[in-house]
């Protein structure tokens, strides 16, 4: 038979009409981009025994409890812990995506010394000969831990400097512990009991302290409400977040806040509504409104707003003194509903503002903020997990990624209550790391161990008899049998929350109203810490998830 | 085009998925009805915490199988493959997902109420393990793609596709974002 040139056309046209019908090319489609996605180049979780783990979150001060899900002891997911007594199952955006900044392209791997390729011996090296030739000075971003005891330790046997660097919610408690003399780390806000919050700029529903601590208050006894049980009065030149959602917003211009203070002061001292006489401020109320651009009747009207609802507690972003000082007028410093102070006897610690000239060397914690700028020309030793880019340290050495490390978590700057919490080290570092603490003790062996702390601490809290521990169940301590089992329970995630703070008035005396601190304003989202970088998936949540919670009527 | 309609739909489906043994003959209905292993969750457990740990492992099997239960060449295999040295039956998971798919049997199935059968099928009442079939381009199972290459006449169980949780979903009126699975 011959086949013509016709016949083959028809032959191919029926061939290509056959395959089209059949599932041959859309299946090939379908099965190639499928294929695609699993290039052997794109990083896969292992596979692996899928289990759960709670600890607390590290990446800043806050200590969320946090619930990760692990596979082939590799977290895959993180969610709020809904049982945690400080932050209630709330997470910011970045600790939902913590497990992910450890694999981070910028996550430091190696030595680096004046921006080249060194040795953790060549930095012991050159760290050891610096203790040798002068003085010294360790900063630490997160005083009250094991870690830090090993620092102060150092410093104390090298005639050094121990130094912290405190978050904007320390920073505003800090004009009541120069007034009481009382360590910034022993204060704290007791608002589960106060009826009014007058916020001059502190971002409460975006990140402010530990994240889940307001906004639960706020979605139970305020959100949606018009006359709410809690009121919050935010005062804020922008419609922040925060501003959006308070009870009353009061615009005033920028950096005049501290104006207004004044102002709400003159009006409380003058028409005697609070039992205090004095000081008075310079500021008339006239120059007050000039300043904010507010009315003289609405500085009035606020101040009886204020007044309408008590108990109120006035809450700054930062050190300002001069806003500090209306909650002394008010009588909430050392109030219930107020400023407390928590149980504990904690030292008074230097804030890392001027370093001596004299210093030889300046080693700097991975908990420090990376753009806090280091005020010294003495040789810098930079521990980081992650390198921001632009800083000028002499040294940058990598250190211990999130939950790296076991470390402890003492209580959260703003909380009521002592707390205490560990963070075992639950994933394996992923490049060959060392924390200050592991440094410093390799340099002088007799340092404090952090385990040994952390060891010492449980005992001490398990002879206090005082205080919950909060895991699967609340557990009162004195139903704890041994202080090796009460250190279990937080190796497994659990929190242990002290007493009530103790009542009684923190003595606050002001001889005069005391000066403007004009603030650096800083709006972040959490702003307790923010590592250099970013994980992908914390940009994704941030943007497509509505992570604040919704008001209580409105939840699913 | 007869030639290439029957190619497509007989030979080429043939070509395209590799045929696998299990590494045992597991017989389910012999678990349900000798030993009273009556429910699924008598060993593919979900957690108190919500945790589905899939397939058992191998220290479950143990607790009836430390020594041979039987003289049948499993039987054999599998106390003296894997329970004794306790190395883990390496199964081929006709459901299983992409990394990047988050799926929890607990909200399914607690929650929703759904039965195992309604995405499994009657599996648990088989008497011989399936062959495992596995696309040889893209890796994934064959009971995840859906046996019917037209789509027609599909068995509810068949299939375990995004398109196949969406169709599900749709019919239920349950709303589920990029991120509820994708997490």
């Amino acid at each position: 038979m011959k086949v013509s040139r016709r016949d083959l056309l028809i032959g191919g046209a029926g061939a290509i009409a056959g395959l089209v019908l059949s599932p041959v090319p859309w299946k090939l489609l379908g099965d190639s981009s499928i294929w695609t996605q699993n290039f052997p180049w794109i990083p896969q979780p292992a596979r692996g025994p899928v289990e759960t783990k709670y600890s607390a979150c590290t990446l800043c001060e806050a200590g969320c409890g946090i619930r990760l899900r692990m596979a082939a002891k590799c977290p895959v997911g993180i969610t709020g812990v809904r049982s945690h007594p400080v932050s209630q199952g709330a997470l910011c955006a970045l600790a939902f995506a913590a497990h992910q900044l450890n694999w981070h392209p910028r996550r430091l791997r190696e030595v680096r010394h004046a921006g080249h390729a060194a040795s953790w011996a060549e930095a012991q090296a050159a760290f050891r000969k610096a203790c040798a030739e002068g003085p010294i000075a360790i900063i630490d971003g997160r005083p009250g831990r094991a870690a830090s005891s090993a620092f102060e330790a150092f410093t104390r046997n090298h005639h050094g400097s121990y130094q912290v660097v405190l978050s904007a919610e320390s920073q505003a408690l800090s004009p009541y512990a120069r007034w009481s003399g009382v360590s910034v780390a022993s204060l704290g806000y007791d608002m589960e009991n106060a009826r009014t919050i007058v916020s001059f700029g502190a971002p409460l529903l975006d990140g402010w302290g530990t994240p889940g601590r307001f906004t639960r208050l706020w979605s139970v006894r305020a959100a949606g409400a018009a006359d709410p049980q809690l009121r919050l009065i935010q005062i804020e030149p922008s419609l922040s977040r925060t501003a959006a959602r308070a009870w009353r917003w009061i615009p005033v211009r920028e950096a005049s806040e501290a104006a207004l203070a004044a102002g709400l002061a003159r009006v409380l001292l003058e028409e005697h509504m609070v039992n205090a006489k004095g000081p008075m401020p310079q500021l008339s109320l006239a120059e007050a409104a000039a300043a904010t651009g507010l009315s003289t009747e609405a500085i009035h009207d606020l101040a009886h707003t204020m007044l309408e609802n008590r108990p109120v507690v006035v809450i700054a972003a930062g050190d300002n003194p001069a806003i500090a000082a209306l909650n002394v007028l008010l009588g909430t410093v050392g109030a219930p509903g107020g400023i407390v102070r928590k149980r504990g006897d904690v030292p008074v610690q230097i804030a890392a503002g001027s370093l001596p000239s004299s210093l030889r060397a300046v080693l700097v914690d991975s908990t420090v903020p990376w753009e806090f700028s280091i005020p010294t020309d003495a040789e810098v030793f930079r521990f980081a997990a992650w390198d921001g880019g632009g800083n000028k340290a002499g040294w940058l050495l990598p250190a211990p990624g999130f939950l790296e490390e076991l470390t402890d978590v003492p209580t959260p700057p703003t909380f009521s209550r002592e707390t205490y919490a560990v963070a075992l080290n639950l994933v394996a570092p992923s490049t060959e790391v060392q924390s200050a603490a592991q440094f410093l003790l390799k340099i002088n062996p007799t340092l404090p161990v952090v385990k040994k702390v952390i060891q010492a601490r449980c005992e001490e809290i398990f002879r206090g008899r005082k205080g919950t521990v909060y895991g699967e169940h609340a557990v009162a301590v004195t139903k704890i049998d041994s202080a090796q089992h009460l250190e279990e329970q937080l190796r497994q995630g659990a929190v242990w929350v002290g007493d009530a703070p103790s009542s009684g008035k923190l003595q606050c005396d002001l001889k005069e109203w005391p000066a403007e601190n004009r603030l650096a304003r800083t709006i972040n989202w959490a702003t307790a810490w923010v590592p250099p970088v970013f994980p992908a998936l914390g940009t994704k949540l941030y943007q497509e998830s509505n992570l604040r919670e919704l008001p209580a009527g409105r939840q699913g | 085009m007869g030639l290439a309609l029957i190619t497509g739909w007989t030979a080429f489906p043939r070509a395209l998925y590799v045929r696998r043994e299990q590494p045992l003959q597991f017989q389910h209905k012999t678990h349900s009805e000798k030993s009273g292993l009556t429910q699924c969750d008598s060993c593919h457990v979900v957690g108190s915490d919500g945790e589905f740990n899939g397939i058992a492992r191998i220290e479950t099997c143990a607790g009836c199988h430390a020594e041979k239960v039987g003289t049948s060449k499993a039987e054999a295999t599998l106390v003296d493959s894997y329970i004794k040295p306790s190395r883990e039956t390496p199964w081929l998971v006709y459901s299983r997902q992409p990394a990047n798919v988050w799926f929890s049997h607990a909200i399914h199935t607690r929650r929703a109420g759904l039965a195992c059968t309604d995405c499994h099928g009657a599996y648990g009442t088989s008497d011989q393990p399936k062959v495992y079939e596995q696309n040889r381009i893209s890796g994934y199972s064959r009971d995840v793609e859906g046996h019917s290459m037209s789509g027609l006449g599909r068995a509810p169980h068949d299939g375990m596709k995004m398109s196949d949780c969406e169709d599900c979903h749709r019919r239920r009126k349950v709303e589920v974002g990029c991120l509820g699975c994708h997490k």
